[in-house]
């Protein structure tokens, strides 16, 4: 596999990236370019060893991001799952899935990206990595790259044989556009005409037959930051903290141990944030620093 | 700070905002409602309009906004690759055919406040006068083309002193990334008046937009209050084609989709209805 060019240092990238700062387009270019071909000779189902730390949705919340390297480790020390939405909604998508893709083509075999719904040309037109791209570059070249590399992440990943990452992609992607329902067992049809909604019945059956005994989603907002149902064969990791910088919710990442104990990592939104209160919130300042009246009608 | 409060004339605004709901009492709504929330459930949000003297009081909260959702199938809409999605699964799916629990899921409430009349001073003869509450408007005497009372937008344009504002979310669904439905209620406190805004703002991508607005004017020196309710609903291609005349480019026409405001603007009305209420 050739290497990438001589001008991209990898390390530099990632500490520049850290620090939150842009890539140039080039080095953008040929790190999508890179990551491509490593995707490729991955496996369409991952099979992960623990110990690893596994996130949920980030969303574009970078300082959230950082929050989670700062609780559960840094990369390489900590072994990472990511399972996918790495862009939309926050403000900083363009950073965080640098840094992500910059992590993973360093540490090859110590992080792995999984493909999220936002993962793709169609959602990130209408949530914002599409806009965010355009601003921040003054051109759309680098949504192409990194969307085009998103067609080869990984569908779903099994830890140690016995969690099952319920992806957002792919066949078994129906799953998770709706909620599991504790009042029903069987599947039934979602009533936005596209999708199912499953019970306790279906997760016990599904794990039974492939011989499992969890599975985990991400996906689904929740004020604690994580989710555990039926008995503890159904799980829920969430986390973007004060998502959308509103919902005042707690986020987690759940560890993975050696003999597959799990434990939610709980934690809250990261102080940085605050800097950008103001923008978040869409109040436009005026010249003296003050929020411009809304004469809403 | 959660809550806020503020006192102009005889009437006191109170605003709640807290992060959104927890497991526990999410179940709880939901097992009442009879329907899932959004997710982004705001269950403990208030915004509140009361008239001291009276008692009487209107109040916006995310509970009865989602009581007043359809819980029948009369008006579930389909997202836009429904048919193709039911068609690659003809095979697979068969056997599962039956939505449990049809409701509308976009959230298009019909929600206008939920209203708490004056409080009865009745004396001993047990006589029930009329309690004033909000009455529908008729047309005007002398322009029978107008309503007799309407809020007032020439002075709600001024740029009248804010002594009180706020923007509270009552709950927003990200419809599966199919579009949004959102309802939102902001506040803004002058002197003499106050005007307050609950929006729902809709959009399920490539089928429907739809804005559904309830303004409430209080005068606070005549203590009268107007309730006006605002339908506006057009299809995603019109709406999109109404934003391309209107010179955006085509990157300018998917942000503007985002924008409830802009939204608002290019939607046709299709309903309207106001109402009073005299406090003094």
């Amino acid at each position: 596999m050739p290497g990438l060019p001589a001008s991209v240092d990898l390390d530099e990238c990632i500490s520049r990236l850290y620090k939150k700062e842009l890539l140039a387009e080039s080095v953008i270019e040929a790190i999508c370019a890179k990551t491509k071909e490593l995707l490729m000779r991955e496996s369409n189902v991952v099979h992960v060893k623990a110990p690893v730390t596994v996130v949920g949705d980030i969303h574009g919340q970078f300082y959230d991001l950082i929050e989670i390297f700062k609780i559960g480790g840094w990369c390489p020390d900590t072994n990472y799952l990511f399972l996918g939405d790495y862009v939309d909604r926050g403000m900083f998508s363009v950073e965080t899935i640098s840094l992500l893709v910059c992590l993973k083509l360093r540490y090859p075999d110590r992080v792995h990206l999984i493909r999220g719904n936002h993962e793709s040309r169609g959602v990130t037109q209408s949530y914002g990595f599409y806009t965010e791209c355009s601003r921040k570059y003054g051109n759309a070249s680098v949504w192409h790259y990194f969307t085009d590399m998103f067609d080869f992440l990984t569908l779903s990943v099994v830890i140690n044989d016995q969690i099952f990452c319920i992806p957002h992609e792919g066949p078994m992607a129906d799953l998770v556009w709706s909620d599991p329902d504790p009042e029903k067992d069987e599947f039934s049809l979602s009533p936005r005409g596209a999708g199912y909604t499953f019970g306790a019945k279906v997760v016990k059956k599904f794990l039974a037959v492939n011989g499992m005994s969890h599975i985990l989603r991400a996906h689904q907002l929740c004020q604690e930051g994580f989710q555990v149902l039926y008995d503890d064969h159904l799980s829920t990791v969430w986390s973007a903290p004060n998502y959308c910088y509103r919902c005042g919710n707690m986020a987690s990442v759940l560890e993975v141990g050696d003999t597959g104990e799990r434990f939610f990592n709980v934690f809250a939104a990261a102080p940085e944030n605050d800097q950008h209160k103001d923008i978040q919130q869409g109040a436009e300042k005026q010249a003296d620093g003050n929020a411009i009246p809304d004469y809403f009608l | 700070m959660a809550t806020n409060s503020h006192t102009q004339g005889r009437f006191a605004i109170t605003t709640r905002k807290l992060p959104i709901s927890k497991s526990a009492p999410i179940a709880a709504m939901e097992a009442r409602l009879g329907i899932p929330v959004p997710e982004m459930i705001f269950g403990d949000n208030v915004v509140a309009v009361r008239h001291a003297p009276t008692g009487w009081r209107i109040e916006f909260n995310a509970y009865d906004a989602l009581d007043a959702v359809d819980k029948t199938d009369k008006n579930m809409l389909q997202v836009a690759y429904a048919k193709s999605w039911s068609a690659s699964r003809e095979q697979t799916s068969a056997g599962i055919k039956e939505v449990v629990k049809p409701y509308d899921w976009s959230y298009s409430t019909t929600y206008r406040g939920t209203t708490t009349p004056p409080s009865s001073t009745n004396t001993s003869d047990g006589e029930n006068n009329e309690t004033p509450n909000l009455t529908p408007v008729g047309p005007a005497e002398d322009d029978p083309t107008r309503p007799a009372k309407q809020i007032p937008l020439e002075l709600l344009k001024r740029r009248d002193p804010i002594l009180f504002f706020d923007d509270v979310v009552l709950y927003e669904s990200e419809l599966d990334d199919n579009g949004i439905s959102m309802l939102s209620v902001k506040t803004r406190v002058h002197e003499h008046r106050m005007l307050l805004l609950c929006r729902l703002f809709m959009r399920l991508d490539h089928v429907v937009a739809r804005v559904r607005d309830t303004r409430v004017y209080v005068d606070f020196d005549t203590d009268e209050v107007i309730r006006e309710y605002t339908v506006k609903e057009g299809s995603y291609e019109d709406l999109k084609k109404a934003f391309r005349v209107s010179g955006l480019t085509p990157d300018g026409v998917t942000v503007a989709l985002r924008d409830g405001n802009k939204v608002a603007e290019q939607l046709p009305i299709i309903d309207q209805t106001i109402e009073h209420v005299s406090l003094k």
